[in-house]
């Protein structure tokens, strides 16, 4: 019967060879889409993790739901110490992250400033290496690292002294702190070259008014898939402290992941319209099939052939053709995402050499990045639409008599 | 016993308006091993006395027993069952299935019903060899004269073994030296392996050849004679 099924496919070979042409162009192009879309959600999730949060977060009670900048984590060194001795190989970043203003003598601006490990923050994120002028932060205290927008805000250039005015914590009156322009960074995404402030721990502790305070201690991992692990030694072990909350990566950075649900479910919709034209193809090329050899199935059932073995001869004939069209449209999907994979898609002439994107500044190089057991259930689904398709075909045969089928021309 | 009984048997086709009666109450019996000629003109009720004797038809009214078997007490499974293991059908035009070869449309039969591929290939061969196609066994019926293609046909009926070969028009199609060839063919697998065959027909040879003739008119038998 499969071989009698096979032979049957390419009884009108054009016929069928356009419908497995339309099979495969409609995966090709989800393949190529999935690559692309499983290349952007890495890209803001690593970006997501590494600048906003870690793979596990320790923060104090409820500060993640409005980030309060009041509910801070106290004993933030310990937390950091304990955290470093537990996961060696593992990168821990305290944080502290305030608003204010920076003044200038020429100008002053609002900004938001995060008090960092500038050692172990380099490991982590990309932004020392933005940094244009100057140098990153030392961990001497005194200086700043500044976004470029900011600093022609500011018309101050590298060494000269900025202040920083804000009133935080319990205190009643506004702090205030010298600071020297260590730095001056360029990600490419206005929103934070013109905002962004990095100074050391400490002297943003200092501005805080409160020493030892961290808004979230995080910890990178050299391998996300030990996040589930991570999280459930450092919960035992923070277990006596009710005023903590430990978080894993999906909820540290809800907007991100919230964003690419939202995005997924949208291209879902578009995948689900490519499904159907397909299947629509597919469909036709059956039946079409099916109805021109109503006669011989009419001869097959007086041979002996009971419906439901017709309806099954059709049914592998619709599972043939999904088979060999996803099995092209995987291999032309997979190679036509080579080069989006290796090279990239460039939109930096439009989008600029970064953009920011749910809270991340991402590439204007959009590269892909293979998503293979994805793309093989999309192959999958379009093999089970395709089988779909055949059904009414097979219901269709299924109910032919023989006499009235033999008659037919 | 008769391998077919048919009793009153009745068959009328709606044709809009018109009420066609195609069997106006034919009795007959088929005693196994015959070889038997239906004649008659066009619309005489050959082809669909043919039908329902070989199960693919239901009659309006009537009896039809097919080896002990009363087809009206059979449900449409049995029917294709019955079809399968005891009746033979040969075509005025052929009717094999294109794709499959000389060899694979013989054994198409015996495929359904679950015959083991060594033994179906050793019947087959051996029918072929019978119907005179040694060496043809793996040409598509595109491949094959019109003559060759109803042997195929042939093989394909008697394949199975059936009880009863039902053929109508076998030799329509074909031009006289083939179809005195085929008509010989199954004379020879009648007498010698006591295959029943029952024939619609307008062709000299086959009632030539045929042992009786019954004569249909207007969806009676007008006459029913034995050689």
């Amino acid at each position: 019967m499969l071989v009698l099924a096979a032979r049957n496919l390419f009884r009108n070979t054009r016929r069928t060879v356009i419908t497995l042409l339309g099979i495969a162009f409609g995966l090709m192009m989800v393949e190529v889409a999935i690559t692309l879309q499983a290349g952007q959600y890495a890209e803001l999730v690593e970006k997501g993790v590494s600048s906003l949060a870690g793979h596990v977060v320790v923060q104090a009670d409820g500060w993640q739901d409005g980030k309060d900048e009041l509910k801070v984590l106290t004993g933030a060194s310990a937390v950091t110490d304990e955290l470093r001795a537990a996961f060696p190989g593992a990168t821990v970043t305290p944080r502290l992250l305030v608003g204010g203003l920076l003044t200038s003598p020429r100008g002053s601006v609002g900004v938001g400033l995060s008090g960092i490990d500038a050692v172990a923050e380099a490991t982590v994120q990309e932004i020392d290496g933005q940094v244009k002028q100057g140098t990153w932060l030392d961990g001497d205290g005194r200086g700043i690292v500044i976004g470029e927008k900011l600093a022609e805000s500011l018309q101050v250039k590298l060494g000269e002294k900025v202040v920083y005015l804000g009133q935080h914590g319990t205190a009643t009156e506004v702090q205030s702190r010298l600071f020297r322009v260590k730095g001056i960074f360029r990600t490419g995404a206005a929103e934070f070259d013109g905002f962004l402030a990095f100074a050391d721990l400490p002297a943003v502790q200092e501005v805080y008014g409160t020493p030892d305070v961290a808004h979230q201690v995080a910890l990178h991992l050299g391998d996300p898939e030990q996040t589930d692990a991570a999280l459930a030694t450092i919960s035992a072990s923070l277990a006596g402290r009710p005023e903590v909350d430990v978080l894993p990566w999906p909820l540290a950075i809800p907007d991100v992941v919230g964003m690419i649900a939202v995005d997924r479910k949208s291209n879902n919709v578009i995948m689900f319209v490519i499904g159907s034209i397909v299947t629509m193809g597919a469909l036709n090329t059956v039946l079409m099939s099916a109805m021109e050899r109503t006669r011989e199935f009419g001869v097959m059932m007086a041979l002996g052939l009971r419906p439901r073995q017709l309806a099954r001869l059709i049914l592998t004939e619709g599972v043939l053709l999904g088979l060999l069209g996803a099995a092209m449209g995987l291999a032309l999907g997979l190679g036509l995402s080579y080069p989006l994979v290796e090279y990239g898609l460039d939109y930096r002439d439009t989008l600029g050499e970064s953009y920011e994107s749910g809270g991340i500044v991402a590439s204007g190089l959009l590269k892909g990045r293979y998503n293979l057991p994805r793309g093989v259930g999309y192959a999958g689904i379009a093999v089970v639409m395709t089988t779909l398709s055949a059904l009414y075909p097979a219901w269709f045969v299924s109910r032919l008599q023989p006499v009235a089928a033999m008659r037919h021309t | 016993m008769s391998i077919v009984s048919c009793r009153g048997l009745t068959r009328e086709y709606q044709q809009g308006a018109i009420t066609v009666q195609a069997l106006r109450g034919v009795d007959l019996d088929i005693a196994p091993g015959e070889f038997t000629a239906l004649m008659g003109p066009s619309g005489s009720g050959k082809t669909t006395l043919l039908n329902l004797v070989g199960a693919l038809d239901r009659p309006t009214a009537g009896t039809i027993t097919v080896d002990g078997q009363e087809l009206g007490k059979l449900s449409a499974s049995a029917l294709s069952d019955l079809r399968l293991r005891r009746i033979g059908f040969i075509f005025q035009s052929y009717n094999l299935i294109p794709v499959l070869s000389a060899l694979e449309n013989a054994e198409f039969v015996l495929q359904l019903q679950g015959v083991a591929t060594a033994e179906r290939r050793e019947r087959v061969m051996a029918t072929l060899a019978q119907v005179g196609l040694q060496g043809m066994e793996h040409r598509r019926p595109g491949e094959l004269s019109g003559g060759q293609q109803q042997r195929v046909a042939v093989a394909r009926a008697i394949a199975g073994r059936p009880a009863l070969v039902l053929a109508d028009e076998p030799t329509a199609n074909l031009d006289s030296h083939t179809a005195d060839g085929l008509v010989e063919t199954m004379a020879t697998l009648n007498r010698d392996h006591g295959i029943t065959f029952v024939f619609a027909t307008h062709d000299p040879r086959v009632m030539n050849a045929a042992r009786r003739v019954v004569r249909m008119v207007d969806g009676k038998v007008a006459e029913d004679t034995r050689k």
